[in-house]
């Protein structure tokens, strides 16, 4: 049963990464500029450099040609060569993807402690002063653009109080961490507000169930209802909207590691389609989507340990 | 020694309704009492007052003294300590009650690990042992199950289990076995007594349905807009009320027994057979072997309707009674059009209706023939259209009236149904339940339909107004020889409306007659297991001796 689960996902997870690939590859046609002639920037070309050129990075080959070495490539690990730095893309992502996973790593630790925390207390104080304030609050921060929040925390807490540095990534993990402090935060902030509505809303809509009042008459402590029956059954939702923030996440990162000077992939991934490097442009795209629809295929298969029903096919109530 | 004493208790709401005012209520050891009303009389909040579950603004005064301890104004810890050892409550509806993500086994032991302490297996042995004593077939595997693998019936006695888990000294059920058919019913009232007996405990059974406390309780409370009208024995109450309220409450109870009149009347026609309709004109619904399967994936075939014919003369009234899951909504649903049948045919009017409408054309055709009147007003009516307009739009939709006369149309329709002009206006939100239905019977009623389908119709509604919007039906009938199709889980309501009535188990027709016949004289055993299954007071003979009496 769960391995036929399992599998099924399996299939699915690599029928989407195909389709994806088709459309990532195939989009550099759809985008001005042309690949030999970044190469070939800043020389006059004559035609036996871009004949050679053409050659070296397989231009001259059929488009489904190009399109088979390309994926074969990337099933042996070889994402090809990149156009800006020429070398492998595989080593100039790999330099960088420790970091942008750090950042993302940390920001995801923030949203879940701040995010559930905050819609659980909110939920609890329901209609109260308290609740308002939360919401009022979470309201505000989602209103902040996370450029906006980046260059607010420097100015705040690297350039006036001197706590944190103001660029880069530093070397070693306690140093890395301490560098990261801010551009996480910066970067967790929008999604805080996001997991800590759907939690609201989500514990609210369990508190006001009959279960509830009946774990309640049978002399089960408050906080014990509230574990056991509010929240355990409020998870479902915040697990499907954390999954489906994890694209975000990735891309938002591009934005906090070019406020930060973080040299990630999120930067990287700046850079490089304004270099026309597609090589490297394709192999992020693939990766961000990947890392989607797999985080989400986990979701998936989680399922019926979160809603025993789901199995059954039965629908939520 | 007293149990349960309630006095003077009041309770307001902080926008100065006053949901409860001065009840006094007492239960001794081991007494069983009933608290009968109608919705919004207050005897849930009562019930909840009992073990400290009301809602966090309310403003209360007087006492409830449960045991040795006053629950208004008591600690956490003290209510605690009543909720673990003292009292228990069963709910409802199990199937909201129990939490749909735990198992069944998490729900009976979870009280005795985290509140009493024991170990797991202590708590698992004893959680078997209490679902072996609700009659539950299986202990050890429903143990793992979850609640959405079993019926309504069996979580029922889940709940009862998960509420004697604490060997309390007062069972408070509220409204326990309304979600439930009657013949489950029966066996959980069963279960309950067998319990109460073998355990000496207390006993606060909430419920609307009189037969059914006076079946069961001692004593009765009869409560009415959060004041207690009257109380004494159950006997003394419901034989000889008191107050108007409770005699029209009383009134209003449908009953399966049968009137002198009646059973004269059936003693005399013995022998001729009830020919009617044979060979006459064509009735006016005619539904022939109709059938109807659903395929679920995985699972066996369900056949939810098997060769199923009936029909009803011009200006006739045709019960269908049968339990959920006999096929009665899905024989409706095929009438109206809403799904398609796999055999059969359907002719309303002589013109044929057996297949779903496809086009707007045909949608209106059928819309014309068959109208359908559904269980839950709150849901059949759009909260956002007012009652007049929601006629009206089934007037535009169907005919050339223009706006005023549309609208004076409208009022004669809201006049029929007993409502009076400024409802025209007001939302479904601001009306009550009965006169939600009675505009969803005027929506009905607007084109004129050949015949009209009422689908569990008045099982929504309290009695009184479930009393009215039955004699509204009537009075329709009389005054313009409307064909109804009247389907209803409750024999006793489908007597007041119609003839003839069939009953349906399983998605067949069990056995068919004259309402009043069927009621004396059952001949299949899964009617004479309905009528029996329908509670009565205890000191009240078996409907069918007293028409054998009679006869």
């Amino acid at each position: 049963m769960l391995a036929r689960r399992i599998g099924g996902k399996l299939g699915s997870l690599v029928l989407t990464l195909f389709l994806v690939s088709l459309l990532v590859f195939f989009s550099r046609f759809l985008v001005p500029g042309d690949p030999v002639s970044f190469l070939l920037r800043g020389r006059k070309p004559s035609p036996e450099a871009i004949a050679a050129v053409t050659e070296q990075y397989g231009l001259n080959l059929p488009v489904w040609q190009q399109y088979i070495n390309w994926l074969t490539g990337i099933l042996q690990g070889d994402f090809g060569r990149s156009l800006q730095f020429r070398q492998d893309v595989s080593v100039v992502v790999g330099e960088r993807l420790p970091v942008t996973l750090m950042l993302v790593v940390m920001a995801g630790l923030i949203i879940g402690v701040l995010g559930l925390t905050s819609g659980i207390i909110a939920s609890l104080n329901r209609g109260r002063p308290l609740d308002r304030a939360i919401l009022i609050g979470l309201t505000m921060l989602g209103a902040i653009p996370s450029f906006v929040g980046a260059i607010v925390l420097i100015a705040i807490f690297a350039v006036q109080l001197g706590w944190f540095p103001t660029f880069g990534s530093g070397e070693g993990f306690a140093d890395t961490i301490y560098h990261l402090t801010l551009p996480s935060i910066a970067l967790a902030l929008v999604f805080v507000v996001l997991v800590g509505k759907v939690t609201r809303s989500s514990m609210v809509e369990q508190l006001g169930r009959e279960h509830v009042e009946v774990a309640t008459s049978r002399g089960l402590r408050r906080a014990v209802v509230i574990r056991r029956h509010v929240f355990r059954n409020a998870i479902g939702p915040i697990l499907t909207v954390s999954g489906l923030l994890v694209a975000g996440l990735l891309v938002a990162s591009s934005i906090v590691e070019a406020a930060f000077g973080v040299a990630g992939i999120g930067s990287l991934l700046v850079q490089s389609v304004d270099r026309l490097d597609f090589p490297v442009v394709q192999a992020i795209v693939l990766l961000v989507v990947t890392a989607f629809v797999v985080v989400n295929g986990i979701i998936d298969v989680l399922e019926p340990w979160i809603d025993p029903r789901s199995a059954a096919g039965g629908s939520a109530r | 020694m007293t149990l349960l004493e309630i006095s003077e208790l009041t309770l307001d709401l902080p926008n100065g309704s006053r949901l409860l005012d001065g009840i006094s209520l007492r239960i001794e050891e081991g007494e069983t009492v009933g608290l009968v009303g109608e919705s919004g009389s207050g005897k849930s909040l009562t019930a909840r007052a009992v073990i400290g579950l009301l809602p966090d603004q309310a403003r209360t005064t007087g006492s409830v003294r449960l045991g040795q301890t006053e629950v208004l104004g008591a600690s956490v810890a003290e209510l605690l300590e009543l909720r673990r050892h003292t009292a228990s409550m069963i709910f409802q509806d199990p199937r909201a009650g129990i939490n749909p993500m735990r198992t069944i086994g998490d729900h009976l032991t979870e009280a005795l690990r985290l509140c009493e302490g024991k170990s797991a297996a202590e708590a698992n042995a004893r959680a078997k042992e209490l679902l072996a004593a609700v009659r539950l077939p299986r202990p050890e595997d429903h143990m793992h199950q979850h609640p959405h693998e079993l019926s309504g019936g069996m979580l029922q006695r889940v709940m009862i289990a998960g509420a004697l888990t604490s060997s309390p000294q007062l069972l408070i059920c509220d409204e326990p076995t309304t979600a439930l058919d009657v013949t489950t019913q029966a066996e959980i009232v069963a279960v309950l007594s067998e319990q109460r007996a073998s355990r000496g405990m207390g006993m606060l059974f909430i419920t609307h349905d009189l037969n059914l406390a006076a079946s069961l309780c001692d004593r009765v409370y009869v409560m009415s807009g959060g004041k207690v009208e009257e109380h004494g024995t159950a006997r003394a109450v419901f034989g000889n009320p008191q107050t108007p309220y409770t005699r029209r409450l009383i009134e209003a109870t449908p009953s399966i027994s049968l009137s002198a009149a009646e059973t004269a009347a059936l003693a005399q026609q013995s022998g001729t057979l009830t020919a009617a309709g044979q060979g006459e004109t064509e009735p006016m619904l005619a539904v022939e072997g109709l059938s109807k399967s659903y395929r679920r994936r995985g699972k066996a075939t369900v056949d939810a309707v098997k060769a199923v014919s009936v029909s009803i003369p011009r200006g006739g009234a045709l019960g269908v009674v049968g339990e959920s899951g006999s096929g009665k909504s899905t024989l409706a649903r095929m009438i109206v059009g809403l799904e398609s049948a796999d055999a059969g045919g359907i002719r309303v009017d002589g013109r044929d209706r057996t297949t779903v409408p496809r086009t707007r054309a045909e949608r209106l055709a059928h819309a014309r023939s068959v109208q359908m009147v559904f269980q839950d007003p709150y849901l059949s009516l759009d909260p956002r259209i007012a009652a007049g307009r929601s006629i009206e739009d089934a007037l535009r939709l169907h005919g050339t009236l223009d706006s005023r006369a549309a609208r004076s149309r409208v009022l004669e329709l809201l006049d029929q149904v007993g409502l009076a002009e400024q409802y025209a206006d007001a939302r479904p939100r601001t009306l009550s339940g009965g006169q939600r239905q009675r505009v969803a019977i005027a929506r009905a009623l607007a084109i004129e339909p050949d015949v009209l389908v009422m689908d569990e119709a008045t099982s929504a509604l309290d009695v009184s107004v479930q009393a009215q919007v039955l004699d509204l039906v009537a009075d329709i009938r009389k005054a313009r020889g409307l064909t109804v199709l009247f389907i209803s889980h409750d024999l006793a309501v489908v007597r007041r409306v119609c003839d003839e009535t069939v009953v349906m188990k399983a998605g067949e027709i069990v056995e068919r007659g004259q309402s009043v016949q069927l009621l004396a004289a059952p001949q299949h055993p899964y009617t004479r297991l309905l009528l029996d299954s329908i509670p009565r007071p205890a000191w009240e003979s078996d409907p069918r001796e007293s028409a054998a009496a009679n006869a």
